[in-house]
């Protein structure tokens, strides 16, 4: 059989909807460089990664984007 | 050459728990080798394999379109290859693929990008031993 699953992580959602991945996950308001959280935060790197991955093996509606929420993660201060 | 419908979800089932997968990571975000030549601001069509067993240290990011100051200090920012080795080693997933796919997202030629790139990435990646693809963009 050909194919992979694949599972996307996505900062744009509305952007990545638009092709349909068949599994994917938003990390909510995560900024655009930032897809597995800020530089040098190991442990939501790996919760975030950990969560994609869960999705390779939970069922669920294909082409849904699964929100999901990380209070750890602060973004950068934008500008004043 | 045939390619999907847009709306057509190419949904591959999966039943291998994550502790037997091996995982490969393909990204948008311009990531590439330091030896490996750089994407062209312009637009690119071609792809990076990306060594499996790289240094992070060794990594670099050329995509003029997004902001990767933070990810060129920690390339796990978008790109999670170390995050990806510490759940090898302890057994949460299976393995690491041996190369891993790097290409810069932003291109006037999407259409060569639709119709080209990405098949031939697909098909470069399913001849590997991975078993499934985690996808990052910037």
């Amino acid at each position: 059989m050909r194919g992979l699953p694949t599972v996307l992580i996505t900062v744009s959602p509305e952007a990545s909807a638009q092709m349909g991945p068949p599994r994917a996950i938003y990390p909510i308001g995560f900024q655009i460089g930032h897809v597995l959280g800020g530089p040098g935060q190991v442990a939501l790197q790996r919760q975030v990664l950990r969560d994609a991955l869960e999705r390779l093996v939970t069922p669920g509606e294909p082409g849904t984007i699964e929100e999901r929420s990380y209070p750890q993660y602060v973004p950068p201060a934008g500008p004043s | 050459m045939s390619t999907m419908s847009r709306r057509c979800i190419p949904y591959t089932p999966n039943r291998r728990p994550l502790a037997e997968t091996t995982i490969a990571l393909v990204t948008t975000a311009g990531v590439h080798a330091r030896s490996q030549p750089a994407f062209n601001p312009e637009g690119e069509k071609e792809f990076r394999i990306i060594p499996g067993d790289v240094p992070t240290t060794e990594l670099m990011i050329s995509h003029p379109y997004y902001d990767h100051a933070d990810a060129d200090r920690d390339i796990n920012c978008v790109f999670p290859v170390d995050r990806l080795r510490e759940l090898a080693a302890e057994g949460l997933i299976g393995g690491v693929n041996d190369f891993h796919i790097g290409f810069m997202g932003t291109s006037p030629r999407l259409r060569e990008v639709y119709e080209e790139t990405a098949p031939a990435i697909a098909d470069r990646v399913e001849r590997s031993k991975t078993d499934a693809v985690v996808l990052t963009a910037g």
